[in-house]
């Protein structure tokens, strides 16, 4: 049998079973959910390669799965992080009830992410996108926390998305008689006018919702913050990617018919520009963590964003770096801020302090999580921005790399915030027992973590998937191999690798962070919270001095009126009031039923007196 | 060859008369012989269906009077595949309802099966006749059983919905035998293929009134928007299982009996478009109205409601794809609303008013029931891969082909509503906290009625994940619907063939 | 004379369905509007008699010595329309009256527009 067609049925297989045996006690669960996560993941890597289709008819349809060489990058993210995930699902989502639900919504939507990365026609495409859609719908609900609000927010908000994406299949299907993707990006060139501007901004909106496009984000704090961190990890990292990974695909082939700096193109990026903006600040003023993630996640979404839309080969290349890179640091980030939350039973910072010496590996992988996020050298976010910056200079967009900087260098502000709220500060009492989260959670972070270093210091792992994406796509690059484009890179023997320097670099700062550590270490000493005074009073026991409180108040007071007003709220304001219209039509229906006969009465007179118009006649 | 056609009617009618007697033997056999006597619908109407589908259409004259003197009865794919979904879905609901309430006793029990029997029957009858008279009188024997049958439980407010279902059902009748009067003093002919080879010759402003007649009279039984103040009502007093009958066998019947008038009988074409826009306003006004419902079944009315306006969009493409949607949704409906209202009813067994506030966490009581909503609820708002996901694409890839943006554009609003408010229900069943004040006690289905809802979810998944499995027959059933011409012939040649 | 007969009777059942409707659609208590459903039912009859009258028409039957008088026969088939159609017409009118009695018993009144608690 075909191995695409075995991987999913094993995957769907699995879901049921695991679901099935979600009530016998004993291991027999976690045993199959890590089989049915870790079996087809192995065979798609020994059993699939970059070409080989399955293909079917059904409903009349022409089905084809094929995995392209873009997609075998994305794969590595979706299957990647999605075992790392799994493999700290199974410690941190211990005692939970209802793990059945958890076990096979989590299978089903790494199965449906990867369906997306292997459709090469419409049909299955939108199929996978839904199945994505509502497993992590009912992951978001899953915890029972605010379901009517955020859950249905996240659904509205993807609905929206999906069906805006299913118009425009819908009108290329009719265009071209085809649903496969490559024929529409073919045949996109000969559309009408209209058509042509309709369908990519309809394709951009259902993207647009899944990667939390600025207009269209809201939906994505609360639903990252309410779904379980074991799969949050997976929903920002990997989930929100195939919003990137759809605007690549269909997108750059159409963007592409479009001449650089197009105003379309130029809208998309500044979206993303404005995105990232927005989400960098609303990041820094929130005191929970996971919000803080989520917003972090729709900022450093707006960076790939921008990548996308400006569309140069060298942009692109940095839009995919950092979407690989972004999956790596903020699903170690999503796992830290789980194990702490596991341990302390709170993800606010201004509850938490200290926990720096109760658990030094979750510390470590935020650590690195943290640099790789803001961009320093020599974890692999620091490529990325690069590439990003390169591009927009060489494409001479300096506005945006303006706002871009500012967006990044505000983004320092909330990864302080983050790592200090956490981790550093003074110990208080209330934390003392807590204990290192147990391994199987600190071992997926810690791997995760080695691994935005292994891409910092060895970029060419990715580039070179990417570049091979990217060729298939129909780019060229500027100059020779995609790697010479940027200053960054320097090839080594076949390898792609950064320019000598700057390992120089790496080593020194290396070198003086261990020499710093280890001078340090013996004269530290601890104090808790409230063991100071000040202005010659002793702080009371309840009071909070955690640091965190009031972080940044000053800046924020300087932005205040840029995020007065959230674009949520006018959402709110919409959907109450198509409720109050909608109560308004129903009262069409009087409940009298002499009323309903005068309706049909009305309707009887109303379609004889206007039959001219109506039949013609 | 198990039987005729004409069994399919005849058998219960009989039967309906006969059970009383058998009541006094064994009281039981109240309960068992429409049980028996569906089974053997369902039984003949697949077999039929079959032999349609490789001999081509069945015409049966009744008494020996060929057509166009006499009534006759026309199984082919299409009123066939109507036919099988409704014997199928008045099987399920007999056996879902066989020990619905256990306090029921002989009386009103023997009166619910018999009703049931006849509404079956009735809405049989819609939809394999030949005769525009004979269905109007099919349309009645229909409307008389869901009267009553709405007006089974006497502790309710029931006898209200009932009443305003009557009143507009005899409003209805009397503007369809109007119209058959215009039609019959025109053409002097009740037979629906001569009606149709004749309807040229007809006066346009006779033909236009007749239709809007027509439309009306039957909109009424089809739910169309203005006319459908009492289906709400209907649906929330009657019985739970007798909900998923009027939305998955009335309301089957009356679409068939609109579009057999609109495509077959009158020449009009703008009367698809003329369907297009009704049916865009059923779906708006009542998914509108769905959404802010406080009742559970009331709620699931709305959407049937709906979900007609879009068959009836369907049908308005009036292409071969558009025809092929809309029976499609036709198909998918009648599996899918008959599992809500069965695993609804059984989610506010214990409540008085039924409300969806009181359904707060019952997915820990009953998961299985609970379950089987929330699949009703994936599958009918269209997401894959469930059953309702093909007919929507099915019906939007259908109006892009005829360049209907606005019309894909409204559907697609529509459908976001649609799962507000289902989604809203599934969150409360499954992710909210029991709540002893607010939430109703759960009622554990009883063997049969789980059995039933298993069949039909069954069928969502296997719809669902292999539409060919179905899509063969809607097919052949639509081209058989758009082949006027050769309705007209098959009816007229066998009258013809049988009097040389 | 009998032309204007004729369409006399024509306007008569108009007239009794407009009645009916009337009733059904002003009238508030139960009873009248069942009343008017069946003014209308009324009405609906005549119209398919007149639609088969024929002016000194004899009966539909073939008899010995009568072979030629098909011309001058009565259509048959409105009759039999109408005979069924009273049939159903009483049913349902059964079946409303029934259900009036109910909603006396369940309301203790017989104003419809106090008899509004399903709605919206």
């Amino acid at each position: 049998m075909n191995t695409i067609i075995l991987i999913f049925i094993i995957f769907l297989a699995g879901a049921i079973l695991t679901f099935l045996a979600s009530n016998i006690k004993g291991l027999l669960k976690e045993v199959l959910f890590l089989a049915s996560v870790i079996v087809p993941v192995v065979m798609f890597f020994t059993g699939v390669k970059a070409g080989d289709s399955f293909n079917f008819h059904l409903a009349g349809f022409a089905f084809q799965w094929e995995i392209t060489p873009l997609g075998y990058l994305f794969a590595l993210i979706v299957t990647g992080l999605g075992v790392m995930a799994a493999i700290y699902a199974v410690s941190a989502m211990q005692k939970t009830k209802n793990l059945g639900l958890f076990y096979f919504n989590f299978i089903l939507s790494i199965m449906s992410m990867l369906g997306i990365l292997f459709s090469r026609d419409l049909v299955s495409f939108f199929i996978f996108w839904e199945i994505m859609t509502w497993s992590s719908y009912l992951m978001v609900v899953y915890q029972g926390k605010d379901v009517q609000k955020v859950g249905i927010k996240y659904f509205i908000f993807s609905a929206i998305g999906a069906y805006a994406m299913l118009m425009a299949i819908v009108m290329v299907y009719s265009l071209t008689g085809s649903m496969m993707i490559d024929k529409m990006i073919q045949s996109y060139a000969g559309f009408a006018f209209n058509m042509q501007i309709i369908i990519p901004i309809l394709f951009l909106i259902g993207f647009g919702v899944k990667s939390a496009m600025m207009p269209l984000h809201v939906w994505a704090p609360g639903a990252y913050s309410h779904s379980p961190m074991a799969f949050t990890s997976l929903f920002s990292g990997a989930l929100s990617k195939m919003g990137i990974y759809g605007m690549v695909i269909v997108m750059a082939g159409m963007i592409a018919y479009f001449p650089e700096g197009h105003w379309f193109r130029i809208v998309i990026a500044w979206l993303g520009g404005i995105t990232a903006v927005g989400g960098t600040l609303w990041a820094i003023a929130q005191d929970d963590a996971k919000k803080l993630l989520a917003y972090s996640s729709v900022a450093q979404l707006g960076y790939i964003i921008v990548g996308v839309g400006i569309g140069t080969p060298l942009a692109m290349l940095a839009a995919l770096f950092m979407a690989v890179m972004h999956a790596l640091f903020k699903g170690t980030l999503f796992m830290a801020v789980g194990a702490i939350e596991k341990q302390t039973g709170t993800s606010n910072f201004t509850e938490v302090t200290g926990l720096i010496r109760k658990m030094p590996l979750t510390f470590l992988a935020s650590l690195m999580g943290i640099i790789a996020l803001a961009g320093i050298p020599p974890l692999g976010g620091f490529v990325g921005k690069w590439m990003l910056y390169e591009s927009l200079i060489g494409s001479d967009h300096y506005l945006l790399v303006i706002v871009i900087f500012f967006s990044s260098t505000a983004a320092f502000l909330y990864c302080y915030k983050f790592l200090f709220g956490f981790f550093l500060g003074q110990e208080e009492k209330e934390w003392e027992h807590v204990k290192e989260a147990p391994v199987l959670m600190v071992i997926p972070m810690i791997i995760l973590a080695g691994g935005t270093f292994l891409l910092g210091t060895f970029p060419g792992l990715v580039i070179k998937p990417i570049s091979a994406g990217l060729e298939q796509l129909g780019y060229a690059a500027t100059q020779g191999k995609y790697w010479e484009m940027s200053m960054l890179f320097n090839e080594w023997g076949d390898q792609v690798v950064l320019e000598p320097i700057l390992y120089a670099i790496i080593a020194v700062f290396a070198f003086f962070l261990v020499f710093l550590l280890i001078k340090n270490h013996k004269n530290t000493r601890y104090v808790s919270t409230k063991d100071i005074s000040t202005s010659g009073e002793v702080p009371k026991e309840h009071e909070n001095l955690t640091f965190i409180q009031n972080f940044f108040q000053p800046f924020l007071r300087a932005v205040e009126p840029l995020m007065k007003r959230q674009i949520d709220f006018y959402y709110n304001g919409f959907g109450k009031g198509i409720e109050a219209l909608f109560d308004f039509t129903r009262r069409i229906y009087t409940g009298n039923g002499q009323t309903y006969a005068l309706y049909a009465i009305i309707f009887v007179v109303i379609f004889l007196l206007l039959k001219t118009t109506l039949f013609g006649i | 060859m198990v039987g005729s056609p004409v069994l399919l009617i005849a058998v219960p009618l009989l039967a309906a008369f006969v059970i009383p007697l058998i009541g006094m033997i064994w009281k039981e056999l109240v309960r068992i012989v429409p049980g028996l006597v569906l089974a053997y619908m369902l039984v003949l109407s697949v077999t039929l269906l079959v032999e349609v589908n490789q001999n081509g259409t069945i015409v049966e004259t009744i008494a020996g009077w060929k057509a166009p003197w006499g009534i006759n009865l026309v199984y082919s794919n299409l009123t066939g595949l109507l036919a099988t979904i409704i014997t199928t879905l008045g099987f399920l609901v007999w056996m879902f309802s066989y020990r619905f309430k256990r306090n029921v006793d002989f009386e009103p029990a023997k009166k619910y099966f018999i009703f049931l029997m006849m509404l079956v029957a009735g809405a049989t009858g819609i939809v394999i006749t030949g005769d525009i008279f004979n269905q109007f009188v099919f349309i009645e024997i229909t409307g008389i059983s869901a009267y009553a049958l709405t007006a089974f439980y006497t502790g309710r407010n029931s006898a209200e919905a009932a009443f305003k279902y009557l009143m507009m059902g005899s409003l209805a009748s009397s503007f369809l035998l109007i119209a058959i009067a215009i039609i019959y003093s025109q053409l002097g002919t009740l037979n629906m293929a001569e009606i149709a080879s004749k309807m040229h010759t007809m006066d346009p402003v006779f033909k236009v009134i007749a239709l809007i007649f027509f439309i009306t009279g039957i909109g009424i039984e089809a739910e169309i928007f203005p006319l459908n103040g009492w289906a709400p009502d209907a649906y929330t007093e009657a019985p739970g299982p007798i909900g998923a009958a009027f939305a998955g066998v009335v309301v089957k019947a009356g679409i068939y009996a609109v579009i057999r008038m609109v495509f077959t009988l009158f020449d009009i074409p703008a009367a698809h478009d003329f369907l297009i826009t009704i049916g865009l306003i059923t779906l708006i006004v009542a998914e509108s109205t769905a959404l802010r419902q406080e009742k559970l079944k009331r709620m699931l009315a709305y959407s049937s409601i709906g979900q007609m306006g879009l068959v009836l969009v369907a049908f308005g493409i009036g292409t071969h794809a558009g025809v092929f949607a809309a029976l499609f949704l036709m198909l998918n409906h009648a599996v899918i609303k008959p599992l809500l209202f069965f695993s609804g009813s059984y989610l506010v067994f214990n409540s008085k008013e039924k409300r969806i506030s009181e359904v707060n966490g019952l997915g820990k009581f009953m998961p299985y029931t609970a379950g089987l909503f929330a699949l009703g609820s994936f599958a009918i708002v269209g997401l894959p891969p469930f059953a309702g996901f093909w007919s929507k694409l099915s019906v939007l890839t259908a109006a892009a082909d005829e360049g209907l943006l606005l019309v894909i554009a409204l559907v697609l609003i529509v459908s976001v509503i649609e799962i507000v408010y289902y989604f809203r229900v599934v969150n409360r069943i499954f992710f909210q906290e029991y709540n002893k004040e607010e939430s109703v006690v759960p009622h554990k289905p009883r063997f049969n009625a789980i059995i039933a809802m298993t069949v039909l979810a069954i069928l969502i998944l296997v719809i669902g994940f292999y539409p060919d499995a179905v899509t063969g027959m809607l097919h052949s059933a639509s081209s058989d619907l758009l082949d006027k011409s050769g309705y007209i012939d098959n009816v007229l040649q066998v009258g013809q063939s049988l009097i040389r | 004379m009998y032309k204007f007969l004729e369409y006399g009777v024509y306007g008569a059942s108009i007239l009794l369905i407009l009645i009916g409707l009337y009733a059904v659609l002003t009238k508030k208590s139960l009873i009248k509007i069942v009343i008017g459903l069946s003014i209308i039912d009324g009405g609906i009859h005549l119209l398919l008699i007149t639609i088969g009258y024929l002016r000194q028409g004899t009966a539909p039957i073939f008899s010995p010595g009568f072979e030629n008088a098909a011309a001058k026969m009565v259509d048959p088939v409105p009759q039999a329309l109408v005979l069924t159609a009273i049939v159903i017409g009483f049913g349902v009118t059964a079946v409303a009256l029934s259900l009036v009695i109910r909603l006396y018993r369940h309301h203790r009144t017989l104003q419809i527009d106090e008899i509004k608690s399903l709605k919206w």
